[in-house]
């Protein structure tokens, strides 16, 4: 117990000295365990439910365009987000290399019209989809508003019970 | 517990509606405060508030009159004032999901910040290769070799237009570098099971050509197997064409199905010594004609099996006229751990009036990782008359490739590869026609350094 007390006083001392954050700081701040990973789309668009199997041909760019003949855009947050890391989990069944080959084989065979567009954080993802009509992405469920909407996923929203796109924070193998 | 759909303010889309969505919660609770009569805030907390009907009614004229100048003030700065009922309407969403009725933003209309979704900029990924080569054929010497420098450019015209091109920087065994684009293509995309390009590409017979185009970064081997050489390396096939191509899936619901159409130049049959693929002058009218089918099963991911028809006339100056089939069938699966490629053609050359040549071929290749190095097999057959018409150089050629790839990081590999091959016409390896000198020798070992930037 002591020696907890101890190297966290230790670790305090190095982080004031070194102006560094605590452990894990940045992270912890948004990462509440056990939430869950809403899929939005913009307003305008007329989809209400989608399978998980469709969601997963929508994030492989096999399925391209929306009922009302709009392009879809996948938009995928950056490297090392939880967000991400879950979305390369449930939906991709990827890791970090594999989605990497994956479009970059895709757009050089001519499989993969356009490749997902990658942002910087929940905020930019949010106006990305609220500003681009055949948009989707992710969000934690707590970031979510009302300049997007939210997809149900196998008939499930994201506070019900049995939604299955859970954010956990286990890095990708 | 129940799901938040709507942030607090400050998790508004933009930092403009935001603040003016703080303005205009402001301006209310300013024209409240300067409304409400005095007796109202000076009754105690506990006591019920108490508004006449007159009051209420006031109050809602003046918060008509302001929504109306907040409105205007809105259209002033082009904001569209959805963004404000999205943001200010916290309460009457926050139980439910936001519907497409509700302050549903206009797609088309002005947007609070310009974001480009698809702005026309070339985006070029490049894919080299450097080796070391050496062989036992006599006359052949131990080499470094200058791969092909290929860079992949595209650019995202709109949403549907998209452009492409391969541009290759390559060396010949005369050691002058030669710049190629192998492939040029503008793309339109009607939706998934129509997409129409227009230029130079890479026919689809079969799953080589189109899988690994002109880099040796996809390929598990130093190199393509000897079927689908390209045509200025002594390849058989018609690898490259000019012309138009429809491609797109074919509604099957978990089989996957997509078809290929292609219709173009040919290739050049009137002499060998022509520029094998007609890019701007065609020497007859008769067009190719390419047909592919393929299937990727869900049930087996990483699966492809499909089959293509090529048929075209070509005419050699010095002979007649040759009806040219070249029939492909194929089954690989390829994931990230394990690949194993099976493909088999058969190419027919039928002269007018004279005896029909066949000349089938095939390769496997299997495969697997183990961590950060991939060994593997390949075996390859391809066996055409001493008497065929069209590639009378090529009579035997089979034997095992072996070998393994190490992946040294993201972008660089290195691959090292033992290749025997028995060949018939030895005589017919012209040194001059190579550029991997494991191509012209019947056993040949090859180190290559690949790499993607």
């Amino acid at each position: 117990m002591r020696a907890t007390v101890r190297i966290r006083l230790v670790w305090l001392a190095i982080a004031l000295f070194l102006e560094l954050p605590p452990p894990y700081a940045a992270q912890a701040a948004r990462s509440k365990p056990g939430q869950s990973l809403a899929i939005v789309v913009n307003r305008a668009n007329p989809v209400e439910n989608l399978s998980l199997s469709e969601l997963r041909k929508i994030f492989l760019v096999e399925r391209s365009h929306w009922p009302n003949g709009r392009r879809i855009v996948v938009a995928m947050m950056d490297d090392g987000q939880p967000e991400r890391q879950t979305v390369l989990r449930q939906i991709y069944r990827m890791n970090e290399d594999g989605y990497r080959d994956y479009f970059i084989k895709g757009m050089f065979r001519e499989d993969i019209f356009v490749a997902p567009k990658t942002l910087a954080s929940p905020i930019v993802m949010r106006k990305f989809v609220f500003n681009a009509p055949g948009a989707i992405g992710y969000l934690r469920s707590s970031e979510v508003d009302a300049s997007v909407k939210v997809l149900r996923i196998d008939g499930h929203l994201p506070d019900d019970k049995d939604y299955s796109l859970q954010i956990d924070e286990q890095p990708v193998k | 517990m129940k799901f938040a759909y709507l942030a607090p303010l400050s998790a508004s889309p933009s930092k403009s509606s935001s603040s003016l969505a703080a303005t205009k919660r402001l301006l209310l609770l300013l024209v409240l405060g300067g409304i409400l009569p005095a007796s109202v805030w000076a009754q105690q907390p506990s006591e019920t508030v108490v508004v006449d009907k007159g009051t209420l009614q006031l109050l809602l004229q003046r918060i008509d009159q302001l929504e109306a100048r907040v409105s205007q003030l809105e259209a002033a700065r082009g904001v569209p004032p959805t963004v404000l009922l999205a943001s200010a309407a916290p309460q009457a969403n926050a139980a439910s999901p936001p519907t497409s009725s509700q302050a549903e933003p206009e797609p088309e209309g002005p947007e609070p910040e310009k974001m480009d979704v698809n702005k026309t900029l070339l985006n070029i990924r490049g894919f080299g290769d450097f080796g070391l080569y050496g062989g036992d054929q006599k006359g052949e010497h131990t080499s470094f070799s200058l791969g092909e420098l290929n860079l992949f450019i595209t650019s995202n015209i709109n949403d549907k237009t998209k452009f492409l091109t391969e541009l290759v920087f390559e060396v010949h065994a005369d050691n002058d570098f030669e710049e190629d684009l192998e492939r040029v293509l503008l793309e339109y995309s009607f939706n998934d099971y129509l997409k129409l390009s227009a230029g130079r590409y890479h026919t689809a017979i079969g799953y080589y050509n189109t899988a690994y185009h002109h880099t040796t970064w996809f390929q598990t081997t130093t190199g393509r197997p000897f079927l689908f050489a390209y045509e200025d390396e002594g390849g058989i096939l018609p690898i490259h064409n000019v012309g138009v191509v429809a491609s797109g899936r074919i509604p099957s619901g978990s089989l996957g199905l997509h078809y290929v159409a292609e219709v173009g130049n040919g290739r050049t049959s009137s002499s060998p010594q022509a520029e094998p693929v007609q890019n701007f002058v065609d020497e007859n009218s008769h067009k190719s004609l390419n047909v592919a089918l393929f299937a990727r099963p869900e049930a087996i991911p990483g699966s492809q099996i499909g089959f293509s028809v090529y048929r075209d006339v070509l005419f050699p100056s010095n002979s007649v006229r040759i009806g040219e089939t070249i029939l492909d069938a194929y089954a690989v699966l390829s994931r990230s751990n394990f690949e194993w490629l099976n493909e088999g053609v058969m190419i027919r050359h039928a002269p007018l009036g004279l005896h029909v040549y066949e000349t089938p071929g095939f390769y496997t290749q299997i495969s697997k990782r183990f961590g950060s190095y991939r060994p593997y097999l390949r075996y390859e057959y391809v066996n055409a008359s001493s008497n065929e018409p069209v590639f009378p150089q090529v009579g035997l050629r089979t034997g095992p490739s072996v070998g393994v790839r190490f992946s040294a990081s993201e972008w660089v590999s290195l691959k090292l590869q033992y290749d025997y091959t028995e060949m018939r016409h030895q005589q017919a390896i012209n040194g001059n026609m190579c550029v991997q000198r494991a191509m012209c020798a019947p056993s040949a070992l090859g180190l290559q350094l690949g790499y993607t930037f």
